[in-house]
């Protein structure tokens, strides 16, 4: 019997756990040695172990029913945490024997290493919810950002809608040439404004994957072309020639967005005009080197202009930033443009980038995935004509047309443009009115408001094609005027029954173009307009096209009366200009400068604008030397300029 | 009289039982997460309307999608606390279905829900009407924060008020 006893007094220095044996008392007596981590007071004492770790009280309670049924001789208990003699955490375990009639007890320390694993899988999982949640938070965030601008962009639309549209009816009234320079700023900042939201919606858009790209057929050469159409103006005016290269073997009829590729375009046109003050932009097109797939391009848009330092090339894609915040000052614009373009290329499952030189000029590069046309014979349809400005009154002519808004400046601005057209208007001051007036019959086209009171544009749309459908006639063109720029806005108004939707503000030039196409003046008939028409510049006089000489001015019509009287005015200011360079009048050079300036690109003497600000900015500086160069500049400019008219 | 209570911390892993209990028992908190291995046991005395309680804090590990928490611990418990985090929505799920098991294999035993981390509350994914609706179910639920101390002490007397109403109502029923 000793020996068996001995036997298991020894166990304890084997094994690193600590063993007791219960005594009649209820208590526990060790037997052996104790392990470090177990501090006793007296170990030859008897302790109460469940009074010493309360989850042995469950524990035994366990024990004695299992154990009363008589089996299993042995029982383990849960793990449990404590502190050592030094305050660190230790696991236990307890394990309950019964020998014949004696009951022991082992409390063993397990080793840590066994549930580090615990901890690396609990951390592993809380990073990886972490990071979901984070990712859920900055995408309800950009919703919630995008949301907010949608209304707000509404909210500044609307009443920009009547500043512009006012400000073209004023510019086309009879005006003296001051209040023609006061309208023009109201058209430039009013047009900078417009653009300005509509670069943020459309990163908003983009940024938010509200951006889904259409897949239709389209003309490569094209859309070049009507990109570099967009940025003519401005690159004339420059005295910038406009190139296009397309490679051979690469497909001319391509599927894919055409308006977003145009849209990049105009983008990196835009830019490359902003920063090249002479030669030539040129857009290339050839078959991407890195993919030889049909449809792969690679496009390029490469200027003569200032280029951009090497250290700022990879910073011009991102959100607000220009190589230089100075620039922004300089050459104005958001730094939305490359960033929106670089959101649309990605979209089209290409790349953007730059390569440029500092002095010598940049090219901006981008591929693009597209789509073939089986027949590269086949001609796209012409998305819509251009009009030239002097016919553009006669394409609402013959048409009967109702239209409702509730707010009374939009009818009056919609009235003023069409108030050269021969064509017969109705009034409706809500969708209740327009769909009664519409039943009246007789209207070949319905321009409506989508938000009014007693009953909305979508509401009375659908009333108009339900009785449509009741009495058995074919459908009016309807069109959807909003200031909701989203495409959602356009697609909700097709389904609503819109034929379809221009949205706010509208120009003079798209509102009759869209109507043009139901007199069947464009040619345009039954195709929707896009929900976002392409803004263009006011129109102005300029330099005769194509001619590089800039003694030759073309005059648009409308202006024959106007711009032969400016010139000679300013032929007359020369005199002036030499007067006060006499007597160092730096008052009156700034302030003749300055009006020259202001009312030279408006008149198309853009080379004006030009001088008048030389003069305006050596006069500041008390320049006699830059003032009289370029007061001699402007002699010689006014007696050799030659007007050419239109036919 | 000594009194002794036993009271149990349910919940999810990584919802904030072990941070309870420390705030609770040591006003300690850490930002630093630690795994609970099977059961760490805590005391603290507490007077609840004049009188003195030792409660027994048994904080048992959380549960996991494979490892469901060992109901068997709230056998002899007086009450528990039921704990989830309000920025995982998951660890609501696991408080009803950890409940609902309580009820099945114990009975009706005393309990609180916790939805802790009322500290980051911007960031929950568990919203007004998820609570309005335990609420609807009689339960008491208190929004806590382990790091901040919100309402953690009230959320231990509450429950320890509610086990000693419910030992002298079974005191009643046993007479």
């Amino acid at each position: 019997m000793t020996t068996d006893r001995e036997g298991l007094e020894n166990l304890p220095a084997l094994l690193d756990l600590a063993a007791f044996e219960k005594t009649s008392s209820g208590l526990f007596r060790p037997l052996g040695a104790l392990p470090g981590w177990l501090k006793l007071d007296d170990p030859a004492q008897e302790i109460d172990l469940a009074d010493r770790y309360p989850l042995l009280e469950l524990f035994f309670s366990e024990c004695a029913e299992v154990f009363e049924a008589g089996t299993p001789p042995r029982m383990d208990s849960d793990v449990w945490e404590e502190k050592d003699a030094n305050g660190s955490t230790i696991y236990l375990q307890a394990s309950a024997m019964k020998l014949g009639r004696r009951s022991l007890i082992a409390i063993e320390l397990l080793p840590r290493e066994r549930y580090t694993y615990q901890q690396l899988y609990h951390d592993f999982q809380l990073a990886e919810e972490e990071a979901a949640r984070l990712k859920l938070v900055a995408e309800r965030a950009t919703r919630a950002k995008s949301d907010f601008l949608a209304n707000m962009s509404h909210e500044i639309r609307t009443p920009l809608n009547s500043i512009i549209g006012m400000a073209d009816v004023l510019s086309s009234s009879p005006l003296t040439p001051e209040q023609q320079k006061y309208v023009e700023v109201f058209q430039r900042n009013g047009v900078g404004l417009l653009n300005l939201i509509n670069d943020i919606l459309d990163l908003s858009k983009v940024e938010s994957g509200k951006v889904e790209l259409e897949s239709t057929p389209f003309d490569l050469s094209e859309v070049i072309l009507r990109a570099q159409e967009v940025v003519d103006g401005r690159a004339r005016a420059k005295g910038l020639e406009l190139r296009q290269h397309i490679a051979p073997g690469v497909p001319m009829y391509l599927i894919g967005d055409p308006n977003r590729l145009r849209q990049v375009m105009i983008n990196l046109l835009g830019n490359s005009i902003k920063f090249t003050d002479k030669g030539h932009l040129e857009v290339r097109v050839v078959q991407d080197p890195e993919d030889e797939r049909p449809g792969s391009l690679r496009f390029g848009v490469s200027d003569t202009g200032i280029g951009i330092p090497e250290d700022k090339l990879a910073a011009v894609f991102e959100s607000f930033t220009q190589a230089d915040s100075s620039t922004t000052r300089k050459y104005g614009g958001t730094g939305l443009g490359l960033t929106i373009s670089r959101q649309l290329v990605e979209l089209m499952g290409g790349r953007i980038w730059v390569e440029s030189e500092v002095g010598k000029g940049s090219t901006f590069f981008f591929t693009a995935k597209l789509g073939v046309q089986a027949d590269q014979s086949a001609r796209t349809i012409r998305e819509g004509a251009q009009v030239s400005t002097g016919s553009i009154d006669r394409l609402a002519d013959g048409l009967r047309i109702l239209v409702a808004d509730d707010a009374e400046d939009n009818r009056f601005l919609i009235l003023s443009y069409l108030n050269q057209a021969k064509c017969s208007i109705e009034i409706a001051v809500n969708g209740q009115e327009a769909a009664e007036k519409f039943r009246t019959g007789g209207f070949d086209v319905v321009l409506m408001d989508v938000e009014m009171p007693v009953l909305d544009g979508y509401g009375a749309v659908r009333e108009i094609r339900r009785y449509e459908k009741e009495k058995g006639i074919p459908a009016t063109p309807v069109v959807a005027l909003t200031a909701h720029a989203f495409a959602d806005m356009a697609d909700k108004s097709r389904e609503a029954g819109f034929t379809a939707h221009l949205t706010k503000p509208i120009r003079k030039a798209t509102l009759l173009q869209a109507l043009g196409g139901y007199s069947g003046k464009s040619g345009a008939a039954g195709e929707a307009v896009p929900a976002r028409p392409v803004e263009t510049p006011p129109p102005a006089p300029s330099q005769a096209q194509g001619s590089t000489d800039e003694f030759l001015v073309r005059v648009e019509q409308g202006m024959e009366d106007v711009v032969p009287g400016y010139l000679e005015k300013r032929r007359k200011d020369v005199e002036t200009y030499r007067q006060a360079l006499g007597s160092s009048d730096f008052d009156t050079l700034r302030m003749l400068g300055h009006k020259m300036k202001g009312t030279g690109t408006g008149y198309g003497l853009p080379v004006l604008t030009e001088i008048g600000d030389a003069i305006e900015r050596a006069a500041l500086k008390k320049d006699t030397a830059g003032a009289t160069a370029a007061v001699d500049r402007l002699a010689g400019y006014v007696e050799k300029v030659k007007l050419q008219y239109a036919q | 009289m000594l009194i002794k209570k036993k009271i149990c911390m349910l919940g999810y892993y990584g919802v904030g039982k072990t941070s309870l209990v420390s705030q609770f028992v040591n006003n300690m908190f850490s930002d630093k997460y630690q795994t609970t291995v099977g059961v760490k046991i805590d005391k603290k005395v507490v007077q609840v309307e004049g009188q003195e309680v030792t409660l027994m804090l048994w904080d048992v590990a959380g549960e996991e999608d494979n490892t469901p928490v060992k109901i068997s611990h709230v056998k002899d418990a007086s009450g528990y606390l039921l704990v989830l985090d309000g920025r995982r929505r998951k660890t609501l799920e696991a408080a009803l279905s950890i409940q609902q098991r309580v009820e099945t294999e114990v009975g009706k035993v005393p309990f609180l829900l916790l939805a802790n981390k009322n500290d980051e509350r911007a960031d929950w994914e568990v919203n007004d009407a998820d609570l309005a609706e335990l609420a609807n179910r009689k339960w008491t639920v208190m929004e806590t924060s382990a790091k901040t101390g919100e309402r953690v002490e009230e959320a231990f007397l509450t429950l320890t008020a509610d086990m000693l109403k419910c030992r002298e109502k079974d005191a009643e029923d046993d007479d």
